[in-house]
């Protein structure tokens, strides 16, 4: 996939999940507290390419998995939220039996 | 640098839970063969040119064309980043070093892979690669001339080993011909590597 085509597919997540879920910014920039945050983010998005799996079905997980963990006290919005996005990443993925 | 010799040089604050668990999921999916590193490292690449080293440039531009900005930023680069908005977690100090004529100056991190990533973004991967560690201490001309940085042997190469406390930001010398460049034309020159050393920027070639 070309560094085009992968703009376009990040430009289409962050739109598909600015309702309802989306992702942490600051002064419209994307947040990332500490590197792990943007690992996890990449890992979200290969997962959707890898499985072919839609953004619309990704941002079902991630409202759950943000439900499920609210953000503890102490911690960054960016950590909260990306800690759900994992619990997400796993969620879709056990949905499809990829983990077993 | 060791830690045992008395020597002050802290490394890395225990990761939190939340950082070994990504670590651990990433390697859970590469295992499964679900997802490589490298499809991980090119969303990260798109987002750092977003965020990241644009962040960094705009620090360098700004102490090319600024010089009592260059000299707040030598003296106490965290406050001067500051001024431009760009803050990392407490406790995260930039130290900005200067290339001049006589010398060049690279960073690594020799125990894991601490990095500025409030003015750079994410560290790309071969930051944090073992040999690119050990290397760049042992013999850091031959890793530079394998990143196409040729030097003369009268400039002084100084590697710069940052830790959870001290994170070094390089900044390259102006290049020869950007004179009549504004500022945002030349923030376009300053790439990632050149504000971790393994490269030098280059002027336009419209301008040459």
């Amino acid at each position: 996939m070309s560094t085009a085509d992968r703009a376009v597919r990040l430009a289409d997540l962050d739109a598909a999940l600015a309702r309802g879920v989306p992702l942490p910014r600051d002064n419209g920039e994307l947040v990332f507290d500490e590197p792990w945050q943007g690992r996890a983010l990449g890992m979200g998005v290969a997962i959707l390419d890898h499985t072919g799996a839609s953004w619309a079905e990704f941002r079902r997980h991630l409202a759950i998995a943000i439900r499920h963990r609210p953000q503890h006290p102490g911690e960054s919005a960016a950590t909260a939220y990306y800690a759900a996005w994992m619990d997400a990443v796993e969620a879709l993925l056990a949905e499809r039996g990829r983990l077993a | 640098v060791s830690t045992e010799d008395g020597h002050d040089h802290h490394h890395p604050r225990p990761d939190s839970q939340v950082a070994l668990r990504a670590r651990a999921l990433e390697a859970l999916l590469a295992e499964k063969g679900l997802v490589a590193a490298d499809a991980i490292d090119a969303v990260v690449e798109l987002y750092e040119r977003d965020v990241g080293p644009q962040n960094g440039a705009k620090v360098v531009a700004r102490a090319w064309t600024d010089p009592a900005f260059r000299e707040r930023l030598l003296e106490n680069g965290t406050k001067a980043i500051a001024e431009l908005g760009f803050v990392g977690a407490q406790g995260d100090n930039v130290v900005a070093v200067a290339n001049t004529p006589t010398v060049h100056n690279v960073v690594v991190c020799t125990l894991c892979s601490c990095y500025p990533w409030p003015v750079l973004g994410l560290p790309p991967t071969w930051y944090k690669s073992p040999p690119y560690r050990a290397r760049m201490v042992a013999e850091p001309r031959a890793v530079l001339r394998e990143f196409g940085v040729e030097l003369p042997d009268e400039v002084e190469v100084r590697v710069w080993d940052s830790s959870a406390e001290v994170r070094y930001l390089v900044v390259p010398m102006r290049p020869a011909g950007t004179d009549g460049l504004p500022e945002d034309a030349l923030r376009a020159l300053v790439t990632r590597d050149c504000m971790i050393g393994t490269a030098v920027p280059s002027a336009p070639e419209s301008t040459l």
